[in-house]
């Protein structure tokens, strides 16, 4: 079967591919454009590892057919990061030892920047609904959560971690 | 895991998609929002030659009031139709399964309330990867004459575990089926032919178009209940939705809808029926309600979804007994406003 075009703007990027109607949006970002950081891990929806950004809202790349979001603006892990700077988001990942495999951190930190863009200030309850799509099998969550609160430091979070202790200058 | 190769469909308007459904019958699929579809193909349970996208279609995205109805379009995300204010304050029960469904990072951003109604029934031996398959002979399901879930079963015994069927059941849906000749105009009680091996009266030219709820009064109040094993990305292993309609703080009709047990959602008519004429706070008869549901759905449930089936059975009493009582609440706190 021939290959077939597709518009799609990725990490602010406009590009235009060809595509097999049958590979998916994670399939593209993987192996077309060698975006790595978004994972697959159950490739049937249920894990959360390739959660990226559809204009904005989570979505899981592996059960999105890439020909289903034709000239839409898909954001990965990777389009966070300025050049020399990484995404608040990321510092925070990383101060509050969110990261173990690492395995789960692009979709969780996906799922959470989508929450973030909505709500600024989400509390502890938002926080763990964003993210109860995505599994991580290391951490137990409470690292990931304090990391999404502390992302936030101008909302003074009721959720402190050790390092989110009294007197501390949020970053 | 990759998708089996396909002819990708992207239809303008309705009208074409019908076509191309006259065109492909069987050998196509409706791809809505993927999240259940898409697992299928991967897991080679399906392996249609057409995909034809609805995505196009913005005729079947919407929630609006038409005469005495509420219409829901049959692709409006799950999310659209949990937000909605009309969908909230006179159909909570369905307000809450969709709330439900997937997570919000997936299935409530992609999935629709059409896919989510039309899903597919499940079973612990037959939604697994083609590899598991591999090693024993073909189920009922698959088109083989063997039952892994009920020994010596002479049928398929998948159930339905769609959240959003068994409170649209309790609410009285109705759905609009189209093809390029007309349409057909089925109760959910139509829809579902309690046949596992094809558990919808959805001809291979059809398309969900719609689905319609009759508008609530004071008075009527409805309520959803599941258990699953996590609250977020699990199907239930028992469910149920109950739609209250009181009079004078009466109970003039009940409708008790049980989920995850049979291949469709079970509408319970003695278990309402024996609520008729109690008062709202007769908290007994609740219970026997409850009892009634649990002991009727009890001949439908095999072992083929996770929990055991003793489990799910007697948490069939629980939460048609937990959904009684806050539509109770709910329906009198509804007059409440009403005469204030």
């Amino acid at each position: 079967m021939s290959r077939v075009p597709l518009s799609i703007k990725v990490n602010g990027e406009e590009l235009e591919l060809m595509v097999e109607p049958h590979w998916t949006l994670l399939e593209v970002l993987r192996e077309e454009l060698d975006l790595t950081g978004t994972k697959e891990g159950c490739g049937e929806g249920v894990c959360g590892a390739c959660t990226v950004l559809l204009e904005g809202e989570p979505i899981r790349a592996c059960l999105t057919l890439a020909l289903e979001v034709q000239g839409m603006s898909v954001t990965t892990v990777e389009g966070l990061a300025g050049e020399k700077t990484l995404d608040p988001l990321q510092e925070s990942f990383i101060r509050h030892g969110a990261v173990q495999c690492g395995f789960c951190t692009p979709g969780m930190i996906m799922a959470a920047k989508a929450l973030l863009l909505k709500n600024p200030c989400p509390q502890e309850e938002e926080i763990r609904r964003a993210i109860s799509g995505n599994i991580c099998r290391c951490t137990g969550y409470a690292k990931i959560v304090e990391a999404i609160a502390a992302a936030a430091p101008q909302c003074n979070s009721s959720i402190r971690g050790p390092l989110q202790g009294p007197g501390e200058e949020p970053t | 895991m990759r998708l089996p190769r396909f002819q990708y469909l992207e239809p303008r308007e309705l009208e074409e998609a019908l076509e191309m459904r006259d065109l492909y019958g069987a050998r196509s699929a409706v791809l809505a929002g993927g999240t259940d579809l898409l697992v299928r193909m991967k897991q080679r349970l399906m392996g249609p030659a057409f995909l034809i996208s609805l995505r196009n279609l913005k005729e079947l995205v919407g929630i609006r009031m038409e005469g005495k109805e509420l219409v829901i379009g049959a692709g409006t995300p799950l999310q659209e139709v949990s937000r909605s204010p009309l969908v909230q304050h006179h159909f909570p029960a369905l307000a809450e399964a969709v709330q439900a469904v997937g997570a919000y990072s997936i299935q409530q951003v992609r999935g629709t309330i059409g896919g989510n109604l039309c899903q597919d029934t499940r079973c612990l031996f037959y939604n697994q990867s083609a590899f598991w398959r591999s090693g024993r002979q073909a189920c009922h399901k698959a088109g083989g004459k063997i039952c892994y879930a009920r020994e010596g079963s002479d049928r398929c015994r998948s159930t339905n575990q769609s959240d959003g069927a068994t409170a649209l059941m309790a609410l009285q849906a109705r759905v609009t089926l189209r093809n390029s000749q007309g349409h057909r105009d089925l109760s959910l009680e139509e829809l579902f032919t309690m046949k596992g091996e094809t558990p919808l009266d959805l001809a291979p030219n059809e398309i969900l178009t719609q689905i319609r709820l009759p508008m609530e009064r004071p008075g009527r109040a409805s309520t959803y209940e599941r258990i699953a094993y996590r609250s977020a990305i699990d199907f239930p292993v028992a469910s149920a939705a109950v739609w209250l309609e009181s009079e004078r703080g009466t109970v003039s009709k009940a409708r008790i809808a049980v989920g995850c047990m049979g291949n469709a959602p079970l509408l319970i008519l003695q278990a309402g029926e024996s609520l008729e004429g109690r008062p709202l706070e007769d908290t007994q008869a609740l219970a026997k309600a409850a009892r009634i549901a649990m002991d009727q759905a009890s001949a439908f449930a095999v072992e083929n979804v996770g929990a055991t089936v003793e489990y799910r059975v007697e948490m069939v009493s629980v939460l048609v007994e937990r959904a009684l009582h806050r539509a109770a609440a709910r329906a009198a706190e509804a007059k409440g406003k009403e005469h204030a």
